[in-house]
């Protein structure tokens, strides 16, 4: 028997077809029940089980007709839903149907895309209406099931089925506690797990320069990319909180991105927090710009006295850079000559080869030396001897201390453990004091002008060094004010370069300070700590 | 003057600097001497002997240049210098020409400039030399002669006659021509204007200034 049931039922939707392709008819209820007792009863059990079956089946349907949460701008669906179920999205604002389709192959990634692409722009007040297309057993027909489409209008938040929509709802932080958010002047994150923002307040707003909504689409790393790279870096979407030699809830110092691309430095503070067991962070921004710059200044202002300090020495440096080139010129017109004697000495033209070469490295050492404190470079704290540094700056004053008159004596105890510093840096302070020890010497007026330099224990794991002028020593009332800026003793003095002394040797953990010899002059002594316990410190800090 | 024969003296505190300069005048064929410091050279050449010229740093530590110099020239024996400088300025150059140096030249110094300041200053020494030379000659015959005669001599070569001389001396026109026969014989001059040219030189001896010009 050829037949046809079509099944009437309130919301008919599908029609099952007992096929027999040749002969198709239609037959209604009522002549089946008329037919044969017995096979009228089967048909009775048949419709009614079919019939319980289609009322399973839309049972099934709205169940997975899932929700849409109002304020945020991704859905969630369970994985069978979205294995089952077609879906197109009707939003009554903008009154446009978006159907997704997706091939089984991509249904995942898809499904994450959607969260970023729908809707593009979402109040929250605005409720959403989804309409759901059952799949024909799990293959979809949306072309041919446009006519059965059944719209079965839900309202946001009516029926939260799925673990993770239900998650993402108790992520919304309550009302009151968003107003008190907008307070703060600081912006203000709430990240979920996935690192997706769920509440920005109204201080991130102007911040980033995002409107709220379009924040609320957003995840954290497009504000933050650095934080993006090092949950790359990581291997897990669960982002790593530890900066790099701070603790777990620390601040740490990035480079955020507003809308229009431009980037700032920003103090991050993540702090994770866990309302009802659900992990989430809570996220604050500081710009730092006025920060960074002034930083910027501080670095820039000591480079330039620096810089200032060589040009006080640049005739004295070009003197030591003339010495060898004086050198290598007399070699070379020499050599020229004894290549035109008869009979030719080899011997002596290979003593003047060797010469030029080396008073060509001389040469090349001074100009390197006077590189290395004239670059600007950010500071970098290396484990360095301290007889390094005094041997350097001895040879950039050497000359100027010969013209002055006054002889430069330096003594390191032996066996003195590396410092961890900066080198130049600690050149510049060393050369700072030495300049003044000279200034002072020449002052006064005693015949032999002696600057003494000295480098020796101070206790079990600090380095003293002390620089010892013969001059006419401190006067009192300025012991105390030798170090602020912009104080100086001297008529063309610009009164930093101690003040930047200071503020270089107390970045490496050190000290400094001035005292009165015993017989004459004054004596400046800067202490540094040696060893591991300098390391930690100096390592991330800027002058 | 022959180089063979005269010596430069080379005194720079820098050794590679001395050492090339020690070879390039060297290589000129000049006996050459060096020293790293003032008080290193005037040890054992306080009084340098023969034809000699002192090739000198000014920025020298301890006794500089210029000291050098002038402690030369107060134990009176000037050596013809030629300095050199890595910074000259002007008043230190002034200084040094006036106290008699042949030549101030800058670092780094070029082989010509340098010998001919050398050949110069060695030429200079040559003549003081000679002149020295022919001034003790004069002053070992001025100690020949008698209180009696050195005061004829002194008088005459002022330009007074013989009788005027008399007259001064209060003795007899004979005496005094006798005397000058004599002084004529001790001074072994051929003539009265050869005679009063001998004078003229024990009387202004050179200045280390003046022979720079001569």
């Amino acid at each position: 028997m050829s037949a046809v049931a079509v099944n009437d039922v309130r919301n008919l939707e599908f029609c099952i077809q007992a096929a027999d392709s040749n002969n198709l008819q239609l037959i209604s209820k009522e002549t089946l029940l008329r037919g044969h007792g017995v096979m009228t009863i089967f048909y009775v059990v048949v419709a009614a089980l079919f019939v319980l079956l289609l009322v399973f089946l839309q049972f099934r349907r709205m169940r997975a007709s899932i929700s849409v949460e109002s304020s945020a701008a991704d859905f969630e669906l369970s994985r069978h839903t979205f294995n089952n179920y077609a879906f197109a999205v009707n939003e009554a604002a903008v009154t446009e149907d978006r159907t997704m389709e997706t091939s089984q192959q991509d249904r995942g990634a898809d499904l994450r895309q959607g969260a970023g692409i729908w809707p593009p722009r979402l109040s929250s007040r605005q409720s959403i209406h989804l309409r759901l297309v059952k799949l024909s057993w799990g293959r979809f027909r949306q072309a041919s099931l446009e006519n059965e489409l059944r719209p079965c209008r839900v309202r946001a938040h009516t029926e939260p089925p799925d673990d993770s929509s239900a998650a993402a709802q108790r992520l919304q932080p309550d009302e009151q506690c968003c107003r008190m958010l907008d307070l703060l002047p600081l912006a203000v994150l709430v990240t979920n797990s996935r690192r997706k923002i769920v509440f920005a307040n109204a201080a991130a707003e102007k911040l980033f320069g995002y409107s709220r909504q379009e924040l609320a689409a957003m995840f954290a790393d497009m504000l933050l990319p650095p934080l993006r790279l090092n949950a790359h870096v990581a291997g897990s979407t669960c982002f790593d909180l530890t900066p790099l030699g701070g603790n777990s809830h620390g601040d740490r110092d990035l480079v955020a991105r507003r809308k229009d691309g431009t980037e700032f430095p920003a103090e991050v503070t993540m702090n994770p927090v866990s309302p009802e067991g659900e992990p989430c962070n809570l996220t604050s921004v500081i710009d730092r710009t006025e920060r960074y710059e002034l930083l910027q200044n501080r670095r820039q202002l000591v480079h330039l006295t620096r810089v200032s300090t060589l040009g006080e020495l640049a005739g004295s440096l070009a003197h030591e850079l003339n010495q060898p080139l004086t050198a290598i010129l007399s070699n070379a017109q020499a050599a020229q000559r004894f290549l035109a004697t008869q009979p030719l000495d080899l011997a002596e033209v290979r003593e003047i080869l060797h010469d030029l070469v080396e008073d060509n490295n001389r040469a090349s050492e001074v100009i390197r030396k006077i590189r290395a404190l004239v670059k600007k470079v950010e500071a970098e704290a290396v484990p360095l001897s301290i007889a390094s540094v005094i041997r350097d700056v001895a040879l950039l004053v050497h000359s100027d201390a010969i013209v002055r008159g006054i002889r430069v004596f330096a003594t390191v105890a032996p066996e003195l453990p590396p410092v961890h510093g900066d080198k130049v840096q600690l050149q510049q302070v060393l050369l700072n004091l030495l300049l003044n020890a000279f200034d002072a010497s020449e002052s006064c007026s005693a015949l032999d002008h002696e600057v003494t330099i000295e480098a020796t224990f101070d206790g079990v794991d600090t380095i003293r060094v002390g620089v010892r002028d013969s001059g006419v020593g401190l006067a009192a009332d300025t012991v105390d004010k030798i170090f602020l800026p912009f104080f100086t003793s001297k008529r063309d003095g610009l009164g930093l370069g101690l003040s930047i002394s200071r503020s270089i040797v107390e970045m490496h953990r050190g000290r400094i300070w001035a005292e009165n010899n015993k017989d004459r002059g004054a004596t400046f002594y800067f202490t540094l700590p040696t060893g591991a316990s300098a390391e930690s410190h100096c390592s991330r800090r800027e002058p | 003057m022959s180089a063979e024969t005269s010596t430069v003296f080379v005194v720079d505190d820098d050794e590679t600097v001395r050492r090339a300069l020690t070879r390039l005048i060297r290589s000129a064929g000049y006996c050459v001497e060096s020293f790293g410091s003032a008080l290193e050279f005037l040890g054992p050449h306080r009084c340098p002997h023969g034809c000699a010229c002192l090739v000198l740093d000014v920025g020298l530590p301890g006794l500089n240049g210029l000291e050098l110099q002038s402690e030369m020239n107060a134990a009176n024996r000037p050596v013809p210098t030629i300095f050199i400088t890595g910074r000259g300025d002007i008043a230190m150059t002034v200084r040094a020409m006036k106290a008699g140096a042949t030549d101030f030249l800058t670092k780094p110094v070029s082989d010509l400039d340098l010998l001919r300041a050398i050949d110069n200053a060695l030429q200079q020494s040559s003549r003081a030399l000679s002149n020295r030379v022919e001034l003790d000659l004069i002053h070992g015959r001025m100690a020949r002669l008698t209180p009696r005669e050195r005061e004829v001599l002194m008088l005459l070569v002022e330009g007074r006659l013989n009788k005027q001389v008399a007259y001064e001396l209060g003795i007899g026109e004979k005496t005094i021509k006798a005397h000058r026969a004599r002084v004529m014989e001790k001074m072994e001059a051929r003539s009265f204007a050869q005679l009063v040219r001998f004078i003229d030189k024990v009387r202004t001896p050179l200045s280390p200034g003046q022979s720079a010009k001569r």
